[in-house]
Protein backbone atom coordinates (compact mmCIF):
# COMPACT_ATOMS: atom_id res chain seq x y z
CA UNK A 1 0.00 0.00 0.00
CA UNK A 2 2.74 2.37 0.85
CA UNK A 3 4.43 1.41 -2.62
CA UNK A 4 1.59 2.46 -4.16
CA UNK A 5 1.09 5.86 -2.59
CA UNK A 6 4.80 6.30 -3.62
CA UNK A 7 4.05 5.17 -6.91
CA UNK A 8 0.82 7.59 -7.53
CA UNK A 9 3.25 10.33 -5.69
CA UNK A 10 5.72 10.21 -8.43
CA UNK A 11 3.24 10.27 -11.37
CA UNK A 12 1.56 13.43 -9.58
CA UNK A 13 4.78 15.21 -9.76
CA UNK A 14 5.43 14.14 -13.06
CA UNK A 15 2.16 15.10 -14.53
CA UNK A 16 2.96 18.47 -12.50
CA UNK A 17 6.50 18.55 -14.31
CA UNK A 18 4.77 18.07 -17.64
CA UNK A 19 2.33 20.54 -17.01
CA UNK A 20 5.36 23.00 -16.17
CA UNK A 21 6.84 21.80 -19.54
CA UNK A 22 4.00 22.50 -21.57
CA UNK A 23 4.29 26.13 -21.28
CA UNK A 24 3.36 26.96 -24.49
CA UNK A 25 5.22 29.58 -26.97
CA UNK A 26 3.29 32.81 -27.87
CA UNK A 27 2.51 33.09 -31.79
CA UNK A 28 0.34 34.91 -33.71
CA UNK A 29 -2.29 32.74 -36.28
CA UNK A 30 -3.67 33.89 -39.44
CA UNK A 31 -6.80 32.59 -40.22
CA UNK A 32 -9.47 32.79 -42.57
CA UNK A 33 -9.53 34.21 -46.46
CA UNK A 34 -6.06 34.03 -46.64
CA UNK A 35 -3.98 32.18 -49.03
CA UNK A 36 -1.56 30.14 -46.99
CA UNK A 37 -2.64 30.11 -42.86
CA UNK A 38 0.18 31.71 -41.26
CA UNK A 39 1.18 30.56 -37.71
CA UNK A 40 3.85 33.01 -36.24
CA UNK A 41 6.42 31.55 -34.39
CA UNK A 42 9.73 33.24 -32.88
CA UNK A 43 11.53 31.94 -35.83
CA UNK A 44 9.11 33.28 -38.76
CA UNK A 45 8.48 36.46 -36.55
CA UNK A 46 12.42 37.10 -37.25
CA UNK A 47 12.90 37.01 -40.94
CA UNK A 48 10.13 39.81 -41.08
CA UNK A 49 10.98 43.31 -42.06
CA UNK A 50 10.37 46.12 -39.15
CA UNK A 51 9.26 49.37 -38.67
CA UNK A 52 8.07 51.63 -35.78
CA UNK A 53 5.80 53.19 -34.92
CA UNK A 54 4.34 56.09 -32.32
CA UNK A 55 1.64 55.77 -29.63
CA UNK A 56 0.50 58.17 -27.12
CA UNK A 57 0.45 56.08 -23.84
CA UNK A 58 -2.16 57.03 -20.72
CA UNK A 59 -0.32 60.79 -19.64
CA UNK A 60 -0.74 61.57 -23.21
CA UNK A 61 3.21 61.43 -23.77
CA UNK A 62 4.27 59.56 -27.06
CA UNK A 63 6.19 56.15 -27.36
CA UNK A 64 8.07 54.19 -29.64
CA UNK A 65 7.28 50.98 -30.38
CA UNK A 66 9.04 48.64 -33.20
CA UNK A 67 7.62 45.42 -35.06
CA UNK A 68 6.40 44.20 -38.34
CA UNK A 69 3.90 46.25 -40.02
CA UNK A 70 0.91 44.18 -40.16
CA UNK A 71 0.45 44.32 -43.90
CA UNK A 72 3.54 42.37 -44.30
CA UNK A 73 1.93 39.84 -42.40
CA UNK A 74 -1.61 39.66 -44.50
CA UNK A 75 0.70 39.51 -47.32
CA UNK A 76 2.92 36.44 -46.03
CA UNK A 77 -0.36 34.72 -45.59
CA UNK A 78 -1.49 35.39 -49.29
CA UNK A 79 -4.14 38.22 -48.28
CA UNK A 80 -5.67 40.32 -51.24
CA UNK A 81 -3.84 43.42 -50.71
CA UNK A 82 -2.24 46.35 -53.02
CA UNK A 83 -3.85 45.41 -56.51
CA UNK A 84 -5.86 43.01 -55.52
CA UNK A 85 -7.78 44.89 -52.76
CA UNK A 86 -10.86 46.05 -55.03
CA UNK A 87 -14.11 45.28 -55.69
CA UNK A 88 -15.77 42.49 -53.74
CA UNK A 89 -12.28 42.83 -51.91
CA UNK A 90 -13.63 45.48 -50.28
CA UNK A 91 -16.12 43.93 -48.04
CA UNK A 92 -13.15 41.91 -46.16
CA UNK A 93 -12.37 42.44 -42.83
CA UNK A 94 -9.79 41.93 -40.28
CA UNK A 95 -10.18 40.46 -37.12
CA UNK A 96 -7.99 40.64 -34.27
CA UNK A 97 -8.22 38.84 -31.76
CA UNK A 98 -5.97 38.85 -28.23
CA UNK A 99 -5.26 36.56 -25.30
CA UNK A 100 -7.85 38.51 -22.49
CA UNK A 101 -10.71 37.90 -25.48
CA UNK A 102 -10.79 40.88 -26.62
CA UNK A 103 -11.20 41.80 -30.52
CA UNK A 104 -10.97 44.56 -32.71
CA UNK A 105 -12.07 45.28 -36.89
CA UNK A 106 -10.38 46.71 -39.31
CA UNK A 107 -11.77 46.90 -42.94
CA UNK A 108 -8.93 45.73 -44.74
CA UNK A 109 -8.38 48.89 -47.01
CA UNK A 110 -7.79 50.82 -43.49
CA UNK A 111 -4.44 48.46 -43.11
CA UNK A 112 -3.51 48.48 -46.77
CA UNK A 113 -0.65 50.69 -47.76
CA UNK A 114 -2.21 51.58 -51.44
CA UNK A 115 -5.31 53.29 -49.51
CA UNK A 116 -3.45 54.85 -46.69
CA UNK A 117 -0.19 55.90 -45.65
CA UNK A 118 -0.88 55.19 -41.85
CA UNK A 119 1.41 52.03 -41.14
CA UNK A 120 -0.14 50.02 -38.37
CA UNK A 121 1.88 47.63 -37.39
CA UNK A 122 2.09 44.29 -34.74
CA UNK A 123 4.71 45.69 -32.05
CA UNK A 124 6.94 43.52 -30.06
CA UNK A 125 8.92 46.12 -28.36
CA UNK A 126 9.01 49.58 -26.49
CA UNK A 127 12.00 51.51 -26.29
CA UNK A 128 14.06 48.62 -27.73
CA UNK A 129 12.63 45.99 -24.44
CA UNK A 130 10.56 43.68 -25.00
CA UNK A 131 7.06 44.80 -24.19
CA UNK A 132 5.98 43.65 -20.93
CA UNK A 133 3.43 40.77 -20.00
CA UNK A 134 0.71 42.63 -19.27
CA UNK A 135 0.65 43.87 -22.81
CA UNK A 136 3.09 41.43 -25.44
CA UNK A 137 4.47 39.50 -26.51
CA UNK A 138 2.76 41.08 -29.80
CA UNK A 139 0.64 44.21 -29.25
CA UNK A 140 -1.18 46.20 -32.15
CA UNK A 141 0.11 50.23 -32.35
CA UNK A 142 -2.58 52.10 -34.61
CA UNK A 143 -1.11 55.19 -35.35
CA UNK A 144 -3.42 58.64 -35.33
CA UNK A 145 -6.55 57.61 -33.58
CA UNK A 146 -7.86 59.64 -31.00
CA UNK A 147 -8.73 56.38 -28.45
CA UNK A 148 -6.21 53.82 -28.26
CA UNK A 149 -8.42 50.95 -27.73
CA UNK A 150 -7.85 49.33 -31.14
CA UNK A 151 -4.06 49.35 -30.45
CA UNK A 152 -5.09 45.63 -28.27
CA UNK A 153 -2.98 44.51 -26.41
CA UNK A 154 -1.69 40.61 -26.40
CA UNK A 155 -2.40 39.96 -29.89
CA UNK A 156 -3.12 35.76 -30.42
CA UNK A 157 -5.29 35.64 -33.83
CA UNK A 158 -5.68 37.62 -37.16
CA UNK A 159 -9.06 36.54 -38.87
CA UNK A 160 -9.76 37.23 -41.89
CA UNK A 161 -13.30 37.53 -43.42
CA UNK A 162 -16.09 37.94 -46.12
CA UNK A 163 -19.13 40.59 -44.55
CA UNK A 164 -21.93 38.64 -44.71
CA UNK A 165 -24.28 38.13 -47.07
CA UNK A 166 -27.51 39.76 -46.39
CA UNK B 1 -49.25 5.13 -17.32
CA UNK B 2 -50.41 4.52 -20.39
CA UNK B 3 -52.86 6.93 -20.78
CA UNK B 4 -50.56 9.69 -19.65
CA UNK B 5 -47.77 8.59 -22.57
CA UNK B 6 -50.51 8.61 -24.99
CA UNK B 7 -51.74 11.89 -23.95
CA UNK B 8 -48.21 13.71 -24.00
CA UNK B 9 -47.17 11.96 -27.31
CA UNK B 10 -50.53 13.71 -28.65
CA UNK B 11 -49.10 16.91 -27.10
CA UNK B 12 -46.28 16.24 -28.66
CA UNK B 13 -47.16 15.98 -32.05
CA UNK B 14 -49.51 19.33 -31.62
CA UNK B 15 -46.44 21.34 -31.22
CA UNK B 16 -44.68 19.37 -34.37
CA UNK B 17 -45.39 19.81 -37.73
CA UNK B 18 -45.24 17.26 -40.78
CA UNK B 19 -42.56 16.62 -43.28
CA UNK B 20 -43.78 15.97 -46.83
CA UNK B 21 -42.35 12.61 -46.82
CA UNK B 22 -44.80 11.94 -43.45
CA UNK B 23 -41.56 12.84 -41.16
CA UNK B 24 -42.51 14.94 -38.16
CA UNK B 25 -39.82 17.55 -38.26
CA UNK B 26 -40.03 19.67 -35.01
CA UNK B 27 -40.83 23.58 -34.64
CA UNK B 28 -38.27 26.31 -34.92
CA UNK B 29 -38.37 28.29 -31.87
CA UNK B 30 -37.15 31.79 -31.78
CA UNK B 31 -35.57 33.40 -28.65
CA UNK B 32 -36.87 36.09 -27.53
CA UNK B 33 -34.10 39.01 -26.10
CA UNK B 34 -34.01 42.93 -26.71
CA UNK B 35 -32.19 44.01 -29.71
CA UNK B 36 -29.76 46.58 -27.71
CA UNK B 37 -28.16 43.34 -26.45
CA UNK B 38 -27.09 42.54 -30.40
CA UNK B 39 -27.07 39.83 -32.37
CA UNK B 40 -24.09 38.40 -32.11
CA UNK B 41 -25.41 35.18 -30.57
CA UNK B 42 -24.24 31.64 -30.85
CA UNK B 43 -26.55 28.92 -32.12
CA UNK B 44 -24.92 26.60 -33.96
CA UNK B 45 -26.91 25.27 -37.78
CA UNK B 46 -26.15 21.40 -36.49
CA UNK B 47 -28.32 22.29 -33.27
CA UNK B 48 -31.12 24.66 -34.27
CA UNK B 49 -33.27 25.62 -31.24
CA UNK B 50 -36.45 23.45 -31.00
CA UNK B 51 -40.10 24.03 -28.96
CA UNK B 52 -39.56 19.52 -28.52
CA UNK B 53 -35.92 20.61 -28.39
CA UNK B 54 -36.13 22.92 -25.56
CA UNK B 55 -38.88 21.14 -23.66
CA UNK B 56 -36.81 18.43 -23.42
CA UNK B 57 -33.72 20.18 -22.38
CA UNK B 58 -35.92 21.58 -19.68
CA UNK B 59 -37.00 18.07 -18.56
CA UNK B 60 -32.90 17.08 -18.63
CA UNK B 61 -31.91 20.09 -16.80
CA UNK B 62 -33.87 18.70 -13.57
CA UNK B 63 -33.59 14.94 -14.04
CA UNK B 64 -31.35 13.12 -11.37
CA UNK B 65 -31.25 10.26 -13.40
CA UNK B 66 -28.94 11.27 -15.31
CA UNK B 67 -26.44 11.42 -12.36
CA UNK B 68 -24.38 8.39 -11.02
CA UNK B 69 -26.24 8.72 -7.27
CA UNK B 70 -29.86 9.33 -9.31
CA UNK B 71 -29.74 12.16 -6.87
CA UNK B 72 -27.89 15.44 -8.53
CA UNK B 73 -29.16 17.01 -11.76
CA UNK B 74 -28.33 20.18 -13.27
CA UNK B 75 -30.35 22.29 -11.19
CA UNK B 76 -29.23 20.81 -8.23
CA UNK B 77 -26.25 23.81 -8.55
CA UNK B 78 -27.94 25.88 -10.74
CA UNK B 79 -30.68 26.80 -9.30
CA UNK B 80 -33.60 29.19 -10.78
CA UNK B 81 -34.28 31.25 -7.86
CA UNK B 82 -30.00 32.30 -7.45
CA UNK B 83 -30.17 32.63 -11.52
CA UNK B 84 -29.04 29.42 -12.08
CA UNK B 85 -26.33 29.83 -9.33
CA UNK B 86 -25.72 27.84 -6.18
CA UNK B 87 -25.36 29.93 -2.48
CA UNK B 88 -23.11 27.65 -1.99
CA UNK B 89 -19.09 28.73 -2.02
CA UNK B 90 -18.57 25.75 -3.57
CA UNK B 91 -21.14 22.97 -4.80
CA UNK B 92 -20.69 19.27 -3.70
CA UNK B 93 -21.73 16.59 -6.52
CA UNK B 94 -22.56 12.57 -6.28
CA UNK B 95 -19.34 11.67 -4.15
CA UNK B 96 -19.76 14.94 -2.11
CA UNK B 97 -16.54 16.15 -3.28
CA UNK B 98 -16.70 19.80 -3.31
CA UNK B 99 -15.95 21.88 -6.92
CA UNK B 100 -12.73 23.93 -6.98
CA UNK B 101 -14.73 26.89 -8.32
CA UNK B 102 -17.91 28.52 -7.43
CA UNK B 103 -20.89 27.42 -9.41
CA UNK B 104 -21.67 29.90 -12.37
CA UNK B 105 -25.16 31.23 -13.05
CA UNK B 106 -26.73 30.37 -16.43
CA UNK B 107 -28.48 33.36 -17.84
CA UNK B 108 -27.58 34.96 -21.73
CA UNK B 109 -25.96 32.29 -22.24
CA UNK B 110 -26.63 32.97 -26.25
CA UNK B 111 -24.17 35.79 -26.35
CA UNK B 112 -21.30 33.40 -24.63
CA UNK B 113 -18.36 31.63 -26.42
CA UNK B 114 -16.19 29.92 -24.40
CA UNK B 115 -17.48 28.60 -21.24
CA UNK B 116 -16.73 27.72 -17.59
CA UNK B 117 -14.55 30.36 -15.38
CA UNK B 118 -11.14 29.72 -17.51
CA UNK B 119 -13.56 29.69 -21.19
CA UNK B 120 -11.66 26.43 -21.69
CA UNK B 121 -14.68 24.69 -23.74
CA UNK B 122 -16.49 26.50 -27.02
CA UNK B 123 -20.25 25.78 -27.20
CA UNK B 124 -22.76 25.13 -24.99
CA UNK B 125 -22.93 21.40 -26.22
CA UNK B 126 -19.13 20.91 -25.66
CA UNK B 127 -19.98 22.32 -22.17
CA UNK B 128 -22.71 20.42 -21.00
CA UNK B 129 -20.67 16.82 -21.27
CA UNK B 130 -18.57 18.24 -18.59
CA UNK B 131 -20.53 18.52 -15.78
CA UNK B 132 -22.46 15.51 -16.28
CA UNK B 133 -19.93 13.16 -16.51
CA UNK B 134 -17.28 14.71 -14.28
CA UNK B 135 -16.40 12.38 -11.00
CA UNK B 136 -17.06 15.29 -9.04
CA UNK B 137 -20.39 16.64 -10.19
CA UNK B 138 -22.70 14.30 -11.67
CA UNK B 139 -20.40 11.39 -12.15
CA UNK B 140 -21.96 9.34 -15.01
CA UNK B 141 -20.91 8.06 -18.57
CA UNK B 142 -22.83 9.47 -21.24
CA UNK B 143 -23.53 6.08 -22.58
CA UNK B 144 -24.75 4.99 -19.19
CA UNK B 145 -27.18 8.29 -18.85
CA UNK B 146 -28.14 7.00 -22.96
CA UNK B 147 -29.62 3.65 -21.82
CA UNK B 148 -31.24 4.89 -18.28
CA UNK B 149 -33.05 7.61 -21.20
CA UNK B 150 -33.73 4.53 -23.58
CA UNK B 151 -35.33 2.29 -20.88
CA UNK B 152 -37.32 5.04 -19.13
CA UNK B 153 -41.16 5.31 -20.69
CA UNK B 154 -41.38 8.82 -20.43
CA UNK B 155 -37.97 10.01 -22.75
CA UNK B 156 -38.04 8.14 -26.22
CA UNK B 157 -41.13 9.80 -27.43
CA UNK B 158 -39.76 14.02 -26.48
CA UNK B 159 -36.08 12.77 -28.10
CA UNK B 160 -38.37 11.12 -31.05
CA UNK B 161 -40.38 14.52 -31.25
CA UNK B 162 -37.12 16.51 -30.39
CA UNK B 163 -34.44 15.23 -32.74
CA UNK B 164 -37.13 13.01 -35.25
CA UNK B 165 -34.91 9.45 -34.06
CA UNK B 166 -35.60 6.46 -32.73
CA UNK B 167 -32.75 5.88 -31.06
CA UNK B 168 -30.95 8.22 -28.04
CA UNK B 169 -26.81 9.25 -28.80
CA UNK B 170 -25.41 11.18 -26.37
CA UNK B 171 -25.18 14.13 -28.29
CA UNK B 172 -29.02 14.25 -28.81
CA UNK B 173 -28.79 15.06 -24.46
CA UNK B 174 -25.91 17.33 -25.07
CA UNK B 175 -27.82 19.01 -27.60
CA UNK B 176 -31.19 19.65 -25.55
CA UNK B 177 -29.33 20.83 -22.94
CA UNK B 178 -27.80 23.28 -25.36
CA UNK B 179 -31.00 24.55 -26.63
CA UNK B 180 -32.98 24.87 -23.45
CA UNK B 181 -30.05 26.95 -21.82
CA UNK B 182 -30.19 29.19 -24.62
CA UNK B 183 -33.25 30.30 -23.60
CA UNK B 184 -31.92 31.44 -20.21
CA UNK B 185 -32.64 35.36 -21.34
CA UNK B 186 -33.01 37.65 -18.13
CA UNK B 187 -33.50 41.07 -19.53
CA UNK B 188 -36.56 41.59 -17.53
CA UNK B 189 -35.04 43.61 -15.03
CA UNK B 190 -35.24 47.32 -13.67
CA UNK B 191 -32.18 48.26 -15.38
CA UNK B 192 -34.35 46.85 -18.89
CA UNK B 193 -37.33 48.84 -18.01
CA UNK B 194 -35.39 52.00 -18.07
CA UNK B 195 -33.47 51.31 -20.72
CA UNK B 196 -36.91 50.77 -22.32
CA UNK B 197 -38.10 54.57 -21.37
CA UNK B 198 -40.39 52.51 -18.39
CA UNK B 199 -38.60 53.23 -15.29
CA UNK B 200 -37.12 56.60 -13.60
CA UNK B 201 -34.12 55.70 -11.45
CA UNK B 202 -33.67 57.29 -7.97
CA UNK B 203 -31.01 59.44 -7.64
CA UNK B 204 -28.53 57.13 -5.65
CA UNK B 205 -29.26 54.90 -8.78
CA UNK B 206 -28.51 57.26 -11.28
CA UNK B 207 -25.41 58.00 -9.82
CA UNK B 208 -24.92 54.49 -9.30
CA UNK B 209 -25.09 54.19 -13.04
CA UNK B 210 -22.80 57.05 -13.84
CA UNK B 211 -19.87 55.34 -11.34
CA UNK B 212 -20.49 52.17 -13.00
CA UNK B 213 -20.27 53.12 -16.46
CA UNK B 214 -17.65 56.43 -16.29
CA UNK B 215 -14.07 56.37 -16.49
CA UNK B 216 -12.07 56.58 -12.94
CA UNK B 217 -10.30 60.05 -14.86
CA UNK B 218 -13.59 60.96 -16.13
CA UNK B 219 -15.99 64.35 -15.35
CA UNK B 220 -18.22 63.12 -13.13
CA UNK B 221 -15.74 60.57 -11.87
CA UNK B 222 -16.60 57.01 -12.66
CA UNK B 223 -15.16 53.23 -11.11
CA UNK B 224 -14.55 52.39 -14.33
CA UNK B 225 -16.97 48.68 -13.81
CA UNK B 226 -18.14 49.43 -17.66
CA UNK B 227 -14.60 48.95 -18.81
CA UNK B 228 -15.21 45.45 -18.34
CA UNK B 229 -18.53 44.87 -17.26
CA UNK B 230 -19.98 47.34 -20.20
CA UNK B 231 -22.83 47.30 -22.56
CA UNK B 232 -26.66 46.65 -21.90
CA UNK B 233 -25.42 42.76 -21.31
CA UNK B 234 -23.18 44.18 -18.42
CA UNK B 235 -21.05 41.58 -20.19
CA UNK B 236 -18.00 40.98 -22.77
CA UNK B 237 -16.63 37.67 -23.64
CA UNK B 238 -13.34 38.78 -21.69
CA UNK B 239 -10.61 37.10 -19.19
CA UNK B 240 -8.86 39.24 -16.50
CA UNK B 241 -6.74 38.93 -13.83
CA UNK B 242 -9.01 41.39 -11.21
CA UNK B 243 -6.43 41.68 -8.85
CA UNK B 244 -7.40 38.96 -6.20
CA UNK B 245 -4.14 37.51 -4.91
CA UNK B 246 -0.21 38.62 -5.61
CA UNK B 247 0.39 35.06 -6.51
CA UNK B 248 -2.88 33.55 -7.81
CA UNK B 249 -3.31 30.11 -6.01
CA UNK B 250 -5.47 29.14 -9.18
CA UNK B 251 -3.98 29.62 -11.96
CA UNK B 252 -6.96 30.20 -13.73
CA UNK B 253 -6.67 30.34 -18.15
CA UNK B 254 -2.99 29.62 -17.71
CA UNK B 255 -3.97 25.88 -17.49
CA UNK B 256 -5.53 26.40 -20.70
CA UNK B 257 -3.72 27.87 -22.89
CA UNK B 258 -0.12 27.11 -20.95
CA UNK B 259 0.29 30.93 -21.24
CA UNK B 260 2.30 32.76 -18.56
CA UNK B 261 0.27 36.26 -19.06
CA UNK B 262 -2.71 33.75 -18.89
CA UNK B 263 -2.14 33.35 -15.51
CA UNK B 264 -4.99 34.10 -12.46
CA UNK B 265 -7.02 34.87 -15.45
CA UNK B 266 -10.66 34.10 -15.26
CA UNK B 267 -13.97 35.03 -16.99
CA UNK B 268 -15.17 38.83 -16.32
CA UNK B 269 -18.73 37.66 -15.77
CA UNK B 270 -22.48 38.51 -16.63
CA UNK B 271 -23.68 41.38 -13.53
CA UNK B 272 -27.33 40.02 -14.73
CA UNK B 273 -28.92 39.40 -11.82
CA UNK B 274 -25.50 39.69 -9.50
CA UNK B 275 -27.29 40.44 -6.13
CA UNK B 276 -28.94 37.29 -6.63
CA UNK B 277 -25.79 34.95 -6.93
CA UNK B 278 -23.69 35.24 -3.58
CA UNK B 279 -20.84 34.40 -3.13
CA UNK B 280 -18.86 36.16 -5.52
CA UNK B 281 -15.09 35.35 -7.49
CA UNK B 282 -14.00 32.41 -9.04
CA UNK B 283 -13.53 30.87 -5.36
CA UNK B 284 -16.43 32.17 -3.76
CA UNK B 285 -14.23 34.48 -1.35
CA UNK B 286 -16.84 37.33 -1.07
CA UNK B 287 -20.04 36.95 0.42
CA UNK B 288 -21.46 40.40 -0.02
CA UNK B 289 -21.36 42.96 -3.30
CA UNK B 290 -20.21 45.07 -0.87
CA UNK B 291 -17.23 43.10 -0.15
CA UNK B 292 -16.69 42.69 -4.07
CA UNK B 293 -17.11 47.36 -4.32
CA UNK B 294 -14.59 47.13 -1.40
CA UNK B 295 -12.05 45.03 -3.12
CA UNK B 296 -12.49 47.27 -5.96
CA UNK B 297 -12.10 50.31 -4.15
CA UNK B 298 -8.93 49.63 -2.04
CA UNK B 299 -8.09 45.79 -2.20
CA UNK B 300 -6.70 44.89 -5.52
CA UNK B 301 -3.40 42.96 -5.66
CA UNK B 302 -0.48 43.75 -7.81
CA UNK B 303 0.80 40.70 -9.86
CA UNK B 304 2.19 40.22 -13.44
CA UNK B 305 -0.76 39.71 -14.89
CA UNK B 306 -2.99 41.49 -13.13
CA UNK B 307 -5.35 43.50 -15.62
CA UNK B 308 -3.87 46.90 -17.06
CA UNK B 309 -7.41 48.02 -16.61
CA UNK B 310 -7.07 47.66 -13.00
CA UNK B 311 -3.53 49.73 -12.85
CA UNK B 312 -3.10 53.84 -12.18
CA UNK B 313 -0.68 55.53 -14.44
CA UNK B 314 2.21 54.68 -12.61
CA UNK B 315 1.78 51.33 -12.96
CA UNK B 316 0.29 50.30 -9.48
CA UNK B 317 -2.99 48.48 -8.72
CA UNK B 318 -5.91 51.11 -8.49
CA UNK B 319 -7.12 52.61 -5.84
CA UNK B 320 -10.63 54.13 -6.00
CA UNK B 321 -11.17 54.97 -2.73
CA UNK B 322 -14.84 54.93 -3.45
CA UNK B 323 -16.60 57.14 -0.15
CA UNK B 324 -18.99 55.36 1.73
CA UNK B 325 -21.83 57.14 -0.21
CA UNK B 326 -20.27 56.30 -3.37
CA UNK B 327 -20.41 52.50 -2.67
CA UNK B 328 -24.10 52.82 -1.59
CA UNK B 329 -24.56 54.24 -5.09
CA UNK B 330 -22.87 51.95 -6.40
CA UNK B 331 -24.96 48.71 -4.92
CA UNK B 332 -28.14 50.28 -5.70
CA UNK B 333 -27.52 50.23 -9.49
CA UNK B 334 -26.11 46.51 -9.36
CA UNK B 335 -29.70 45.84 -7.53
CA UNK B 336 -31.85 47.05 -10.57
CA UNK B 337 -30.27 44.41 -12.61
CA UNK B 338 -31.90 41.69 -10.95
CA UNK B 339 -34.46 40.02 -12.56
CA UNK B 340 -37.70 38.79 -10.47
CA UNK B 341 -39.35 37.45 -13.60
CA UNK B 342 -36.17 35.03 -14.63
CA UNK B 343 -36.07 33.56 -11.79
CA UNK B 344 -39.82 32.87 -11.43
CA UNK B 345 -40.35 32.23 -15.05
CA UNK B 346 -42.30 28.87 -15.47
CA UNK B 347 -40.27 28.12 -18.69
CA UNK B 348 -37.20 27.68 -17.03
CA UNK B 349 -38.55 26.02 -14.09
CA UNK B 350 -39.03 21.99 -12.65
CA UNK B 351 -41.33 20.74 -15.47
CA UNK B 352 -41.88 17.40 -13.03
CA UNK B 353 -43.25 19.99 -10.09
CA UNK B 354 -45.51 21.76 -12.01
Amino acid sequence: MKGYKLFLLALSALVSGHQFLCAQTPSISVTGEVARPLSLTPDIWAELPREQAELKDRNGESRLFSGVPIQVVLERAGVTTGDQLRGGNLTKYVLVKCADGYEVLFSLAELDSSFTDRRVILADSLASEPLPLSMGPYRLVVPGEKKPARSAYQVTEISVKHAATD
Amino acid sequence: MLVVIALLSLVLLCFASWHPEGQVLPTPLAIDYPSYFGHRISRPPANPTTVEGVRLGRMLFYEPALSASGKVSCASCHKQQFAFADDRRFSAGVDGTLLSRNTMSLANLLWVRQFFWDGRTRGLEAQAKEPLTHPHEMGQALAISVRKLEQSELYPAYFRAAFGIDRIVGDHVLNALAQFQRTLVSAGSLYDHYLRGGYVPSDSENRGMALFFNAPGGQPRGAGCAHCHGGPQTYQELFHNNGLDAFPPDSGRKAVTGQEYDNGRFRVTTLRNIALTAPYMHDGRFQTLKEVVDHYSEGVANSQTLSPFLKDRDGKPTRLRLSSQEKIDLLAFLQLLTDSTFITDERHSNPFKN
